[in-house]
């Protein structure tokens, strides 16, 4: 008997965990040589525990486990439970390794413990322990049932096919594109551990894009159409930055652009429209430049034969791990900082594969914690973009600022992400706002 | 299902720039006695570069060609390259003076020798280097002028509306459901991965099977400029993957018994349909199935690829990246994407730096390379140049099909 979490029938009440709980009930008197193997993929990030990845994995799960004519169960939770007689503890570790593989990018599946708790799977000697699975169990049908109404809220908000594309591209006006704008800074540290920014990236808040455009659909869930949508929306970001009311502006912008809006006369109108009063940088995703990598190599240099600078956007410790950041000629290579980078086998990693990039030329992006700074200075990066640096940044906004005593550090924070509507508006010093000072003794 | 014909490619390829260059090739171990005129009819005056003078200069040399005395070659630029046997230097030579005489009022003839070079004679035999490296000019040339010509039109069409109507979601929506009511059975095609080893017929080792874009676009949607929107085009891709999978599914006859490839995204290998698909196929009797991905589609996503790939390979699949051009190979790298098989775009500008290319390839390993998009046979004695064995493409069928018919043909012969 299987249950599945994935077009189940329509009975509200029995949730595989009902049923698992019924399983391990009737076993009871029967629990000699029975052992069950609880496989823990809800502890997966989240974009390894997409419902396409979960159920190749239970397929692949299920295909192994054949021979040992248990009873398998993928929960509400994603996790999967097998209950079965007389398998060797060899066994289930062979298999639990080959899921694994599957996951192998994802920290559990690499770690041995996360948080104290066994990390990707654990074994239940029923013979031994069967109350203990019996309440395991028991304790999981309650929290399955909150689960599916979770779930069932979530499952609302549609999937963006071509229809409901069409109905966000008309809803999208000029208004709507400014207050879903938001800013963050780029900060350069000098040899004297003074820190100035050295752009301010303008960029979409998707999240905040839908909920003023399509609340019930998740316009990140079809990769190709939001490519198409992103097309449109780069033409409204020039547009609106163009007419913003900056009381002072950047020393530099950097925009997420197409290669396509890249080449259009809007964005010729918008270079020129800055003249010599900012730098401009743009940064491109892998997805636009493997579009056409001609095409990229052409945007490239002609960006840089005017004077504007490039980013390869969007590396982390996988991308590194297959492509050379250095072939692509840009100025700058943006990384994405996450936990796990401070791990020695991937720090040695990155430090090989940014080596040709040289450090001086890396961006460390997300940086949310004193950690992710330190480890990139520890690299010899000097560029730095994230929370942590926002935060920052509007401390030392308020100890320059003469209506500081008004406003909260998260206020000032806020209000520095955002070019238009009320936030700026509350804001009593919105020059000082756009004014980005320089940070002394950042370590 | 992304086999998007490369039409322009195809004309270059095509071009006679291109077939002189192979002409030369093949005729390396036969230059003795052969030689060659380069005519500058480019530099004649416009008013004697009109089309019916073309004809004329190029009709001068028909007879030769008929009795394969020489091969001659309009080039792009007007000019006239003529190959010939030594053994016809007379009756060149009078064709030449035929042609001086058509354009005896042409400065070019007027002032021949002086300060003006009609044509330039060429010994094979002697001067073979200099010849190929004339035509690598020559075709260089060419190529740069239909770049900047497909720049312009680029520029253009980026500048103004482009020809066709754009590709826009709502035509999207239309497309995708009349994709669910056509029956695409008819617009499916097959071609042959072959071996070729030294002289013996190509051996089939698997067949792509794939939606004709084009024929597709004329039955469906023959107005919309598709290219237009090369995201919406790529959604319009899935779309077609989960059609494709569902007439696998479907295939009563012996398709799946054989060895195949199919066009897939990765979003499709993760979907719910292909492991449909992957439990019908693994009831019966099934060969190898090689699912070829788009580079666009692993660089998107490549988490999701590296899981893709995983689940692929666990099932027995192999994974080929299709469409790659030499110089797209230091940007996906065969080897640290874990795919088995490569397909890589023929151009002549793989003859160009060949020991540097050659190692390149040989890194990538040869044996991992379909050399495929080719229209004559020297791309297949490039290919074994290298060591690549495996190819694909039109020549590679026109092969088969003369093989067939050759066995045919013996076939019927041993009958009588």
């Amino acid at each position: 008997m299987n249950a599945t979490a994935f077009g189940g029938k329509p009975q509200e009440v029995i949730t595989p965990e009902s049923l698992l709980f019924d399983a391990a009930e009737r076993i009871g008197r029967i629990r000699d040589g029975r052992m069950a193997l609880h496989i823990h993929l809800s502890r997966l990030q989240p974009q390894n525990r997409e419902e396409n990845k979960v159920r190749i994995a239970f397929r692949l799960f299920e295909g192994m486990v054949d021979i040992f004519h248990g009873q398998i169960f993928l929960l509400t939770s994603m996790d999967i439970m097998l209950i079965c007689k007389d398998a060797r503890l060899a066994d289930l570790d062979a298999i639990v390794y080959k899921l694994k593989a599957l996951f192998n990018k994802d920290p559990l599946a690499y770690s041995d413990e996360i948080e104290g708790q066994a990390g990707f799977a654990s074994v239940y000697d029923l013979s031994a322990h069967y109350e203990d699975f019996l309440a395991l169990c028991a304790q999981l049908v309650p929290e399955a049932k909150k689960l599916k109404a979770n779930q069932q809220a979530a499952a609302q908000i549609q999937e963006l096919d071509a229809k409901s594309l069409v109905r966000v591209l008309s809803g999208i006006g000029g208004s709507k594109i400014a207050s879903a704008l938001r800013r963050q800074p780029c900060v350069r540290i000098t040899d004297d551990n003074t820190a100035e920014v050295m752009f301010q990236e303008f960029y979409m808040s998707i999240a905040e894009l839908q909920k003023e455009l399509a609340p019930d659909v998740n316009l990140l869930s079809n990769r190709w159409l939001f490519q198409h949508l992103s097309q449109v929306l780069d033409l409204k970001v020039l547009e609106a930055l163009q007419s913003a009311g900056f009381q002072r502006l950047p020393a530099a912008y950097s925009l997420n652009l197409n290669m396509s809006t890249v080449e259009s006369p809007m964005f010729r109108r918008f270079h020129a429209s800055l003249g010599n009063n900012a730098g401009l940088f743009v940064e491109f995703q892998l997805a636009d430049i493997f579009s056409n990598l001609d095409t990229f190599f052409r945007v490239r240099d002609d960006l840089k034969a005017k004077g504007i600078g490039t980013v390869l956007d969007g590396m982390n410790s996988i991308t590194l791990e297959f492509l050379d950041a250095e072939l692509y000629e840009t100025d700058f290579v943006k990384v994405s900082w996450s936990g796990d980078m401070a791990n020695d086998i991937i720090t040695a990693d990155l430090t090989n594969a940014l080596g040709p990039v040289g450090f001086d030329h890396v961006i460390l992006s997300r940086c949310d914690s004193e950690a992710s700074i330190e480890w990139g200075l520890d690299r010899g990066i000097r560029h730095f973009q994230g929370r942590y640096l926002d935060s920052m940044v509007a401390a030392v906004t308020m100890t320059h600022c003469d209506k500081a005593a008004a406003c909260t550090l998260n206020q000032c924070n806020a209000r520095h992400a955002v070019i238009s509507g009320p936030l700026r508006g509350e804001c009593g010093n919105n020059e000082m706002l756009d004014s980005f000072p320089s940070l002394r003794a950042i370590r | 299902m992304q086999n998007v014909p490369a039409s322009a490619l195809t004309n270059a390829a095509l071009s006679q720039e291109n077939l002189l260059i192979d002409y030369l090739q093949r005729l390396e171990r036969h230059r003795r006695d052969r030689r060659a005129v380069h005519i500058h009819l480019s530099q004649l005056q416009p008013v004697n570069r009109r089309d019916n003078h073309m004809r004329i200069a190029a009709g001068s040399f028909e007879s030769m060609v008929k009795l394969l005395q020489a091969q001659a070659f309009t080039l792009a630029n007007a000019d006239l390259m003529v190959i010939y046997k030594a053994s016809a230097q007379d009756e060149v030579e009078a064709a030449i003076v035929r042609l001086r005489y058509l354009f005896s009022d042409d400065p070019l003839i007027v002032n021949d020798g002086l300060d003006r070079v009609f044509c330039d004679w060429y010994s094979l035999d002697r001067e073979y280097e200099q010849v190929i490296e004339l035509a690598q000019t020559l075709l260089r040339e060419e190529q740069a002028r239909l770049r900047a010509v497909q720049e312009k039109a680029g520029m253009e069409a980026r500048d103004s509306r482009p020809k066709g109507t754009a590709f826009t979601p709502d035509l999207l929506v239309r497309t995708e459901a009349a994709l669910f009511q056509a029956d695409l059975a008819n617009l499916m095609r097959r071609q042959a991965v072959c071996a070729v080893v030294g002289q013996s017929p190509p051996q089939p080792v698997f067949h792509e099977l794939f939606i004709s874009i084009g024929d597709m676009r004329q039955v469906m949607m023959p107005s919309i400029n598709v290219a237009s929107s090369p995201w919406l085009f790529q959604e319009l891709t899935e779309t077609l993957d989960r059609r494709v999978l569902s007439l696998l599914n479907k295939h009563d006859d012996r398709t799946l018994e054989n060895d195949i490839s199919i066009n897939l995204n990765v979003a499709t290998i993760l979907s719910p349909q292909f492991l449909t698909f992957d439990d019908n196929i693994k009831a019966g009797a099934r060969g190898t199935i090689v699912l070829e991905l788009q580079k666009v589609d692993i660089f998107a996503d490549l988490g999701a690829y590296l899981f893709a790939r995983d689940f692929a390979h666990d099932r027995g699949y192999r994974i080929c990246i299709d469409g790659l051009t030499y110089s797209m190979l230091p940007f996906v790298n065969r080897e640290r994407l874990g795919a088995d098989l490569i397909k890589l775009v023929w151009e002549p500008s793989l003859l160009e730096e060949k020991d540097k290319k050659t190692d390149a390839l040989r890194r990538i390993g040869v044996t991992r390379i379909i050399l495929c998009r080719f229209d004559t046979p020297s791309s297949i004695e490039y290919g074994h140049s290298v060591g690549i064995t495996l190819f694909q493409g039109r020549h590679i069928e026109a092969m088969l099909a003369e093989e067939s018919r050759r066995r045919g043909t013996a076939r019927n012969t041993r009958q009588r």
